[in-house]
């Protein structure tokens, strides 16, 4: 459940960016599709890394034991 | 596939289309035509006499006058930073001058400073001739004046003060002989009185005892300054000496044995009232030579101070001037039609502002013939042209750096903007080292207009070329850090709360079996329970394992991806169809089975082993998997694929040449006739321009390139996948060292009570922290990304064998000859 919730806020603020990049620096139809493609692998780029780390921690097979002293 | 056929464009996916152009530009026009182009700076000349020696080509004089010129430039250059000027105020502002009035100001100014530099040096020369007269008379006159008393001459050398006979000297007065006492020693005992330099004047003196026998005697006071000697020019420690002697041979064995040691020899009058009046007159000369010298100093300093304010215009101007002529030098002179016929590249979008200032130029040269500008056809492929922005031009050079794009191939620096700050933070994750870096790229881009008109050292001006580059990769660093959750290697529990607890309220089992997990994952990133725990690093590890695998499968896919962009732009069927297919097929069947495993894996919490599972795939793939079961049909899954791995390694291997020696023999086969007829047919085409034509297909070649490639992909599939590894390698080298940092460097020096103690920790935890994790790390992790985007990424589609276009441009030549 959590993970849907967070790759879909991830979509979203994908979205947001590619229209803020629209909105600030609107070069024409081949800089505005170059602007989108950084974006776009910008966001999937930072998914991809968040999505890894939460599916490697959902169902763990070893769990942390404590070192002495803590 | 038509939705991207719809797309516009994109800017820096391909290169600029060029077009390869030709200009007759009228004798009178030209230099004003090619100066204006200079100034455009979008017009790559192609050397149409390449052949000629620079001396027999038609601009070699002029080239000859801008050498002068800059010569000379250099020269004041040099004078201006020997006399330490500095640029004062504003440059004033002058009307443009022409070359010639240039020139013959620049050789007026020349002949000035020569003179002035050389009366300069004659003064100086007197100056010191004086000033060293000045001190033999000083030291020798005192010496002169204590010989008046009686003592028995003694030959001992080293003596400082001794006393003498009485002595004849010829150039005394009356009233001097009358005031020596004593028995003379003998009649016409003379002196000559010099100075030496100190190192020299034990052999001097040792010389002088056995030219004269032993019959002389010597004396010598060291002076008490440094003096510049006339010749030498540099300052040395001299001693002045006074040698006594008698008889003529004698005399001109001392001045010739002086002359060989460089000793200067000075008259020093024998009486005091003399030696006063011209003590008196030495020091009145000195004073008006220094008075003299100062001046003459002023007016050079003058002169230099007005050639300042101009060398910076006059240095551009001279610069342009020769790039002007070399161009010209390029093009063809052809002296029948009294024009010259030049050929370059140029962008298509630039081909109205060329023709505007060609236009330009002929209305400002007053020429009666425009000048001709037209697109023709070229054989060669095109240079390779980018537009590029200060933020994208520092990603376009790393992937220059690699190789040239082809013409018109896909540009991997598209993607590299974004993923290679990326990989490079995966390896680097650490938001604390990252807001560091950000405060540094933040500094370098604000100062950007400072520092790049300085001239900076070669590392400084990559760090401050790469700005951009070092901005992206501390913001990519931040969010890494957040998701490992490491700032300076200390967990935060920002995202809520852990995700485990003791399995029993005493926690007695914590150290043995460990806590368990009892809500939902930590949201966003690793947990803070995991941190110095036992089983941190098995954990970890992992995950970066599996992380890097997952990275490198994706990286790869979009590299085929471009394969497939390229194919479809340049028309080619055959590579969509025996290459991008089969190559797909392939390496997903293989490597993107392994990815989808691992998500499985993790998804389902599954215990099975993905070492075993991918092992015995091709080992015995007929196998019953048993506790290694992750899919439903999992063995006829993996039967499958593997068939399909192995049938497409001949699919992407045979196909392609086969049917490229195909198509070569049907369009030849209707040629095979025309061949003969028309032998002639490159009479129409330009003779000053080189053409080739390239029509020979040697199949065995082209069977072993594409053995050559099927078989680089194939192995390359396994090694590259295992290649980025290296992003779990370097990011636990940068945990590990982290951790080792603050626990056994900071944690350590704060248990003690003592200030000095923590401060002293403190020192060391900044520099290792400054010197070792960011700067060491951020190159090594700079470089590695580097290595996996030039390797593993671009070998997938990234042919690289264009050239770079260069354009003649005058804001290129400044960036040069600094």
């Amino acid at each position: 459940m959590g993970f849907l919730i967070t790759t879909l806020i991830f979509i979203v603020t994908g979205v947001i960016a590619s229209l803020l990049v629209r909105i600030c620096c609107n070069r024409g139809p081949s800089g505005n599709l170059f602007h989108l493609t950084l974006v776009i692998t910008a966001t999937v780029c930072c998914w991809m890394m968040w999505a890894i780390v939460y599916l490697a921690q959902m169902k763990p097979l070893i769990v942390p034991i404590l070192s002495e002293g803590e | 596939m038509k939705f991207f056929d719809n797309l516009p464009a994109m800017d820096l996916m391909r290169s600029e289309k060029m077009t390869f152009v030709q200009l007759i530009i009228p004798f009178e026009s030209a230099h004003r035509a090619i100066s204006y182009l200079g100034e455009l700076g979008l017009l790559q000349f192609r050397d149409l006499n390449d052949d000629k020696s620079p001396f027999q080509r038609t601009f070699v004089n002029q080239v000859k006058r801008c050498g002068e010129m800059s010569r000379k430039l250099r020269f004041f250059k040099d004078q201006i930073n020997k006399a330490g000027l500095l640029p004062t105020t504003r440059p004033t502002l002058q009307p443009n001058i022409d070359l010639e009035e240039l020139e013959i100001q620049l050789s007026e100014h020349e002949s000035e400073l020569i003179e002035m530099n050389t009366n300069g040096e004659k003064l100086r020369q007197a100056y010191n001739e004086l000033l060293e007269f000045k001190m033999v008379l000083q030291k020798a006159g005192g010496f002169l004046v204590s010989a008046q008393s009686h003592t028995v001459a003694q030959d001992r050398e080293l003596e400082e003060t001794v006393y003498l006979n009485n002595h004849h000297i010829e150039r005394t007065s009356l009233l001097e002989q009358e005031m020596q006492p004593g028995p003379s020693n003998q009649a016409g005992l003379r002196f000559i009185s010099g100075i030496i330099c100190k190192s020299k004047i034990l052999r001097f003196e040792r010389m002088l005892f056995r030219a004269t026998r032993g019959n002389m005697f010597f004396n010598q006071a060291p002076a008490e300054e440094y003096v510049t000697d006339p010749v030498l020019a540099e300052k040395v420690e001299k001693t002045v000496f006074v040698v006594f002697f008698s008889g003529e041979q004698a005399r001109t064995k001392i001045l010739k044995i002086c002359d060989a040691f460089g000793a200067n020899c000075y008259p020093v009058p024998e009486d005091i009232t003399t030696q006063r009046q011209i003590t008196r007159e030495v020091l009145s000369r000195l004073s008006e030579l220094e008075a003299t010298l100062d001046a003459g100093i002023h007016h050079r300093n003058k002169a230099l101070t007005s050639i300042l304010s101009h060398l910076k215009k006059w240095t551009v101007m001279v610069r342009k001037e020769k790039a002007v002529y070399d161009t010209l030098n390029m093009l063809n002179f052809d002296v029948t039609k009294k024009c010259l016929v030049g050929e370059g590249w140029c962008p298509i979008f630039a081909k109205h502002q060329i023709q505007e200032v060609l236009r330009r130029a002929t209305i400002d040269s007053n020429s009666q013939v425009g000048i001709i500008f037209h697109i023709m056809d070229a054989v060669e492929s095109p240079p390779t042209y980018f537009k590029t922005n200060k933020f994208t031009h520092a990603f376009q050079e790393i992937v220059d750096a690699y190789g040239v794009a082809r013409y018109q191939e896909a540009n991997p620096s598209v993607y590299t903007v974004i993923t290679y700050p990326f990989l490079f933070a995966v390896m680097f994750g650490d938001w604390g080292h990252g807001i560091c870096l950000l405060l540094g790229a933040l500094i370098l881009i604000a100062r950007e207009r400072r520092l790049g008109s300085q001239k900076l050292g070669s590392f400084m001006e990559l760090a401050v070329g790469g700005r951009y580059v070092v901005l992206l990769m501390a913001l990519f660093s931040i969010y890494c850090g957040l998701i490992y959750n490491e700032f300076f290697s200390v967990p935060f529990r920002m995202f809520g709360e852990t995700a485990y607890k003791c399995r029993d309220p005493s926690c007695s089992d914590a150290r043995t079996t460990g806590l368990i997990k009892y809500r939902d994952t930590y949201p966003f990133g690793v947990d803070p329970s995991w941190r110095g725990s036992r089983s941190e690093l098995p954990f970890l590890n992992s995950l970066k394992m599996k992380m890097s695998i997952l990275f490198g499968v994706a990286q790869m896919n979009l590299g085929i991806l471009l394969s497939y962009f390229n194919a479809r732009f340049f028309r080619s069927s055959l590579d969509i169809r025996y290459q991008f297919v089969p190559q797909m097929i392939f390496f997903n069947s293989l490597f993107g089975y392994l990815a989808l495993l691992i998500v499985i894996k993790w998804c389902t919490g599954s215990q099975a082993d993905l070492y075993h599972v991918m092992i015995y795939m091709f080992l015995s793939p007929t196998d019953d998997l048993g506790d290694n079961q992750l899919l439903w049909a999992q063995r006829p899954l993996q039967i499958l694929l593997l068939l399909l791995a192995v049938i497409a390694v001949p699919w992407m291997l045979f196909p392609k040449p086969l049917i490229l020696r195909k198509i070569h023999l049907e369009r030849f086969q209707g040629r095979t006739y025309g061949l003969l007829g028309t032998s002639e047919m490159d009479l129409d085409v330009e003779p000053d321009s080189a053409r080739q034509r390239h029509e020979e297909f040697n199949f065995s070649e082209v069977l072993v390139h594409q053995m050559i490639h099927a078989i680089e992909f194939v192995l390359g599939a396994v090694s590259n996948t295992a290649s980025y590894l290296r992003l779990w390698a370097l990011s636990l080298a940068h945990s590990e060292l982290s951790t080792v940092f603050y626990e056994k460097v900071l944690l350590l020096a704060w248990g003690f009570d003592n200030i000095l103690i923590r401060l002293a920790g403190l020192a060391v935890f900044a520099f290792a922290t400054a010197f070792i994790l960011l700067m060491m790390e951020t190159l090594s992790a700079f470089l590695h990304a580097l290595r996996l985007h030039w390797v593993e990424f671009m070998n997938k589609f990234y042919y690289a064998d264009g050239y770079k276009f260069r354009p003649f441009s005058f804001s290129s030549l400044a960036d040069e000859d600094d």
